[in-house]
C-alpha cells in the first residue's frame, strides 16, 4: 500500500469556516493509475495538496509509503516531498528563464547532487520524455505538449515513489492530452503509481481507477 | 557554492533592469562614502605631514598687563638668547632650546638686485621646518660658535640676487654694511626667508641678544596636562629673569604646538567618524533600495519560490538564495562604487593633491577592507527581511497564485 487515508478532515478557517475534506478513508496501491474526479470545489485539489504534502490536514491519519506524514517541520515535508512525489502541474510551472535540461535538473540541486551528476540523469529523463533535441530550449520556446513532458522528466528525475498530477491535461488540446495521457500510463506499466486529479471524463477513462469526490467526501465509483 | 553562484547569477540576469537600478543606487552609496573618507583622508595627511616636530613651544615677547614687583603694567618684555640656558636648566624633559631674531631692515644686496630682511637662527631651523637644500648647506654649529658671516637662501631670491640659483653659493652679498658668504641654497613650499647665524647677529648689535623667539624642543609630553606643565614652567623661568608675573599671559605669547596638537588630533578624529556616520547613512538610502527592491522580487517570484518548495527546496535553501543575491547585488555594484571613487579620488589627487590642506586625498586597503565588510554586511540585511517573507510563502499558495 502506496497511500493510506484514514478519517482525514480538513476545514478552512473563515468568517464561515469550510469543511472541505470530510472522514476521507481511500487506500491506493503500488503500480495503481488513479483518477480522482470531482466538480469544482468538491475538494479534490485540497486532497492532492494533501497527498502531496504541500497542505495540512486537521484530523486522521496519512500514511505514505508507510511514513505518517503528520505535523511535519518545513523541512522535513520539503525533503519528502523531494524524496518521494513527483508533481505535474496543469499550468507546467516550470521556471522561465531556466532551460529544458536545468528545470529537469532542479530538485536534484535541492537534493544537493554535484552538477555533472544531475545533468546525466536530467538527460535520461528529457530522452525517455523524447526530448533530446530540446534540452537547451527554455519554456517559452517548448510547445504545451513538451513543455508538460519536461514537467514530467522533472517529476520522475527524483525516481520518486508516486508521480501526482493536477488536471495535467487541463492546458493542453485533445490530442496533446492523449499523448500526455499515453506517457502517464507508459510510466505505469513500467511500475510508476500515478495519480491523476482531474474533472475530464476522457482523462479519467484512461486511467485504470476512478475515485469520485463529492462534497468532500468519498462518491460511490460508478465505473 | 558555485552552484549557488550560478543559481543567483542567473536570476540577476533575468533581472537585468531591476538588478541595473538596485545596483545604483549602492553604487551611489558606496561612491559617496569612497569620496568623503578620501576627502577626509585628504585632510588628515595635510594635517599629519605638517605635524613634525608637534613636541615643541614658542615663545614671544609681549607687554606686561600686571604691576609686579614695582613695575608698572604695559612694559614691553624683550626675549634674549640667553634666557635658553635658564630654560633648559629648570625644566626637565626640554632637549632643546633655541632662539630666533627677524631683521627686517637688514635689506640683502648685490649690484644686480636686493630683498627683504634676513633671519637669526640656529641649525635646528631647517630641521623644524622642513627646509630642504637645494646647493650648498644650512647654518651649521660651527657658524653659530664662530659668529661667521654667512646666509643661506630661498631659491627665488638666489635668482634674484644672482639671475642664477645654480651659481650663488660662494658669492658675496652685502648686508648691514658687511659682506656676507652665500653657503647653501634651499627650496620650501611657503617659507622663503634668509638665514644667518644667530651668535653672528647677536655679536653684531653689540650684544643686545635680541630673539623675536624662543623655541623649546620637549621630551615626553603626552598628555594635554603635560603640555601645559611644561609650557607653565618654561614660562616660570622667563618670568623670573625678566621680572614679570607667571600668571601674566600677556607679557609672554606662547604657542603650545603640542597641545593644539593634541586639540587638532582629537577633532580630526571626530571628522573621520563623521564621515563614516555621514557615508554609512547614504549607504543606508542604498541599502534601503536593495532591501525594497528584493521585496518586489521575492513578490513576483512567490509562483517560482512555490515550484522550487514544491519540488523539494527547503527554507534555509531558498533563505540562503534571496541573502545571497541581497549579498551578490550589494557587493557586485558597491565595488564599482568603489572604483569609481578610487579612480575620482586619483583625479583629485592629480589636479590638486598637493595644495595646503588637502594632501593625497586617497584611500588605503584598510579602508578598502572596511568597505568590504560593510558591504556584505548591508547585502545580507537588505536580503534578511526579504528572504524572511519568502519562507513564510506557502507551496500551496504559491502554486496557486498564477
Amino acid at each position: 500500500m502506496i497511500i493510506t487515508l484514514r478519517d482525514i478532515n480538513k476545514t478552512y478557517p473563515g468568517a464561515v469556516p469550510l469543511h472541505v475534506l470530510k472522514d476521507i478513508n481511500l487506500d491506493i496501491e503500488t503500480g495503481e493509475l488513479v483518477a480522482i474526479m470531482g466538480a469544482s470545489g468538491s475538494g479534490k485539489s485540497t486532497l492532492l495538496n494533501i497527498l502531496g504534502i504541500l497542505d495540512n490536514y486537521d484530523s486522521g491519519e496519512y500514511y505514505l509509503n508507510d511514513v505518517l506524514i503528520k505535523n511535519l517541520s518545513e523541512n522535513r515535508a520539503a525533503e519528502l516531498r523531494n524524496r518521494m512525489i513527483g508533481f505535474v502541474f496543469q499550468s507546467f510551472n516550470l521556471i522561465s528563464y531556466k532551460n529544458a535540461l536545468e528545470n529537469v535538473a532542479l530538485p536534484l540541486f535541492y537534493r544537493g547532487v554535484s552538477r555533472k551528476k544531475r545533468n546525466i540523469m536530467a538527460m535520461e529523463q528529457l530522452e525517455r520524455m523524447g526530448l533530446s533535441d530540446r534540452v537547451h530550449h527554455l519554456p517559452g520556446e517548448l510547445s504545451g505538449g513538451q513543455k508538460q513532458r519536461v514537467a514530467i522528466a522533472r517529476a520522475l528525475v527524483t525516481q520518486p515513489s508516486i508521480i501526482l498530477a493536477d488536471e495535467p491535461t487541463g492546458a493542453l488540446d485533445s490530442r496533446t492530452s492523449s499523448e500526455v495521457m499515453d506517457v502517464f500510463r507508459q510510466l505505469n506499466a513500467d511500475g510508476m503509481t500515478v495519480v491523476i486529479v482531474t474533472h475530464d471524463p476522457v482523462v479519467g477513462s484512461a486511467t485504470n481507477r476512478i475515485i469520485q469526490i463529492v462534497d468532500g467526501q468519498i462518491g460511490l465509483p460508478n465505473v | 557554492m558555485f552552484d549557488l553562484i550560478h543559481e543567483i547569477a542567473q536570476t540577476l540576469r533575468n533581472n537585468r533592469l531591476r538588478t541595473m537600478l538596485t545596483g545604483l543606487a549602492v553604487a551611489w552609496g558606496i561612491f559617496m562614502l569612497i569620496l568623503l573618507l578620501g576627502a577626509a583622508r585628504g585632510v588628515l595627511n595635510s594635517f599629519n605631514d605638517n605635524v613634525d616636530h608637534v613636541n615643541t613651544i614658542r615663545f614671544y615677547g609681549g607687554r606686561t598687563s600686571i604691576p609686579y614687583r614695582g613695575y608698572k603694567d604695559g612694559r614691553y618684555i624683550e626675549l634674549r638668547g640667553s634666557d635658553m640656558e635658564a630654560m633648559m636648566r629648570e625644566t626637565p624633559g626640554v632637549k632643546s632650546v633655541i632662539a630666533y631674531a627677524s631683521v627686517d631692515t637688514a635689506k640683502i644686496f648685490t649690484e644686480r638686485d636686493y630683498t627683504g630682511g634676513f633671519n637669526a637662527v640656529y641649525p635646528e631651523v631647517a630641521e623644524f621646518n622642513k627646509i630642504k637644500m637645494k646647493y650648498g648647506r644650512f647654518v651649521n654649529n660651527r657658524d653659530i660658535s664662530e659668529g661667521r658671516r654667512v646666509v643661506v637662501l630661498h631659491e627665488k631670491n638666489a635668482r634674484i640676487l644672482f639671475g642664477d640659483d645654480s651659481s650663488a653659493v660662494g658669492k658675496v652679498v652685502r648686508s648691514l654694511n658687511l659682506a656676507w658668504t652665500v653657503v647653501g641654497v634651499y627650496t620650501h613650499e611657503w617659507l622663503d626667508a634668509s638665514y644667518v647665524p644667530f651668535s653672528t647677529y647677536k655679536a653684531l648689535t653689540g650684544n643686545r641678544d635680541y630673539a623675536y623667539m624662543l623655541e623649546a624642543t620637549v621630551d615626553g609630553m603626552k598628555t594635554i596636562d603635560d603640555g601645559n606643565a611644561v609650557e607653565n614652567s618654561l614660562r616660570g623661568s622667563l618670568a623670573k629673569i625678566h621680572t614679570f608675573s607667571p600668571n601674566d599671559n600677556s607679557a609672554v605669547w606662547t604657542w603650545n604646538r603640542f597641545t593644539s596638537y593634541l586639540t587638532n588630533a582629537a577633532a580630526l578624529g571626530y571628522l573621520d567618524m563623521a564621515v563614516w556616520i555621514i557615508g554609512l547613512f547614504t549607504l543606508l538610502s542604498g541599502i534601503v533600495g536593495v532591501s525594497n527592491i528584493m521585496f518586489v522580487s521575492v513578490r513576483e517570484r512567490t509562483h517560482e519560490i512555490g515550484i522550487r518548495r514544491a519540488i523539494g527546496a527547503k527554507p534555509r535553501a531558498i533563505l540562503a538564495q534571496i541573502i545571497s543575491e541581497g549579498v551578490a547585488i550589494t557587493a557586485i555594484f558597491g565595488y564599482i562604487g568603489v572604483f569609481l571613487g578610487m579612480a575620482i579620488l586619483q583625479v583629485i589627487n592629480a589636479v590638486q593633491g598637493n595644495s595646503d590642506g588637502f594632501k593625497n586625498p586617497t584611500v588605503d586597503i584598510n579602508i578598502a577592507i572596511k568597505v568590504t565588510i560593510v558591504l556584505i554586511i548591508a547585502g545580507a540585511i537588505a536580503g534578511l527581511f526579504p528572504a524572511l517573507k519568502a519562507i513564510k510563502v506557502k507551496p500551496v499558495e504559491a502554486l496557486r497564485d498564477e
